[in-house]
């Protein structure tokens, strides 16, 4: 951790935060495997405080083997402000709309196939990142709303859309999960992107979180 | 009758979480891991009467320690502490032998509980009644 920026977010902050994700992504999944029939094997997430102009280097050093890949984008609002971003490599769309049609959902009767993986994609993201950051809301006694999911395919890896965003000289807190769709050989992952805005608050919530288990 | 309890989680904050909830007044000697392979080696040391087991772990995750546990000591009693609750985790490690899963977060009166189940788990096995 960057020692400057480390004096905003401790390390006892950093674990907490760490334990209230590890949390939010387990119900997240639980979830989805309710919407569809997946089992999605969990990894550490990991939490690392940076300058908003680092995300990109961040995000290159963090995304690799996918030659194309899906990006899909949630911002959320509140107390608790930032951006859910789901990568997946391309060939993910495909899995999943196959993976509907044979639960012979009615929308894949009638639609084009790209159109039908972008939706279904949209929708995937819309649970993970909204079950997610819903309940690290929860745990942290706070409420966001949602901006409709983005979703976008292609080579590059530029996410500079997403980090214009953010004021690049503020900081920002990355909570990375790394997951992976059992038996089928497809990995994604999951970053939310808080601003320093949220911080401050961020820190007082996870503190009184910790300390509601003495009561 | 529990005396020793081991909690294994690589989250400092999730083992502190668990100590605070587990009651003091019940005077349990709690030891701890950070990860599955060092909970392995916890448990042949010092051979607790209850193991409180995280999943997703680095090095050696929950259900392959709970696995190799198992293998050594079938009567382990091993409880999955763990926020993944997708049904085929609970699943997978019900089949490994676990005793029970308790949802994180976790809350005071689902230990309680869970202890409580244990204690009379226990105290059949010591009458010798059968395993479960």
């Amino acid at each position: 951790m960057n020692k400057d920026i480390g004096g905003l977010f401790s390390d006892e902050d950093k674990d907490i935060l760490q334990e209230v994700m590890n949390i939010a992504f387990g119900n997240a999944t639980a979830d989805l495997a309710e919407v569809i029939d997946i089992f999605v094997v969990l990894t550490v997430p990991q939490i690392q405080v940076m300058k908003i102009h680092d995300l990109p280097a961040y995000f290159e050093q963090n995304i690799h083997g996918f030659d194309r890949l899906w990006k899909l984008d949630q911002k959320f609002w509140g107390d608790f402000a930032g951006s859910g971003l789901l990568v997946f490599p391309e060939k993910t769309g495909k899995f999943l709309v196959e993976l509907f049609e044979a639960g012979d959902i009615s929308a894949a009767e009638s639609k084009p196939f790209d159109s039908l993986e972008k939706e279904i994609l949209l929708e995937l993201g819309n649970i993970l990142v909204g079950a997610c950051v819903g309940k690290i809301a929860e745990l942290l006694d706070t409420r966001v709303t949602y901006s409709p999911p983005v979703a976008s395919q292609g080579e590059s890896k530029d996410f500079s859309a997403l980090v214009e965003t953010f004021d690049q000289e503020q900081t920002a807190i990355t909570l990375k999960t790394v997951f992976e769709f059992e038996n089928q050989n497809i990995s994604g992952l999951l970053f939310l992107i808080t601003n320093q805005d949220s911080i401050k608050w961020l820190k007082k919530s996870l503190n009184n979180y910790l300390e509601s288990f003495d009561e | 009758m529990i005396k020793k309890i081991l909690i294994v989680d690589d989250s400092p904050i999730a083992r502190k979480i668990m100590r605070t909830c587990i009651p003091k007044d019940r005077g349990y000697e709690l030891l701890e891991a950070v990860n599955g392979k060092e909970g392995l080696e916890k448990h042949r040391t010092f051979k607790p009467d209850l193991t409180f087991m995280d999943l997703t772990m680095p090095e050696l995750d929950g259900y392959k320690a709970t696995e190799e546990i198992k293998k050594i000591d079938g009567n382990a009693v091993i409880v999955a502490a763990t926020a993944d609750i997708q049904s085929k985790s609970l699943e997978r490690i019900t089949a490994l032998g676990a005793f029970a899963v308790l949802k994180k977060p976790p809350q005071k009166s689902a230990i309680r509980e869970i202890l409580d189940q244990v204690e009379k788990h226990l105290a059949k096995n010591q009458k010798g009644g059968v395993d479960e």
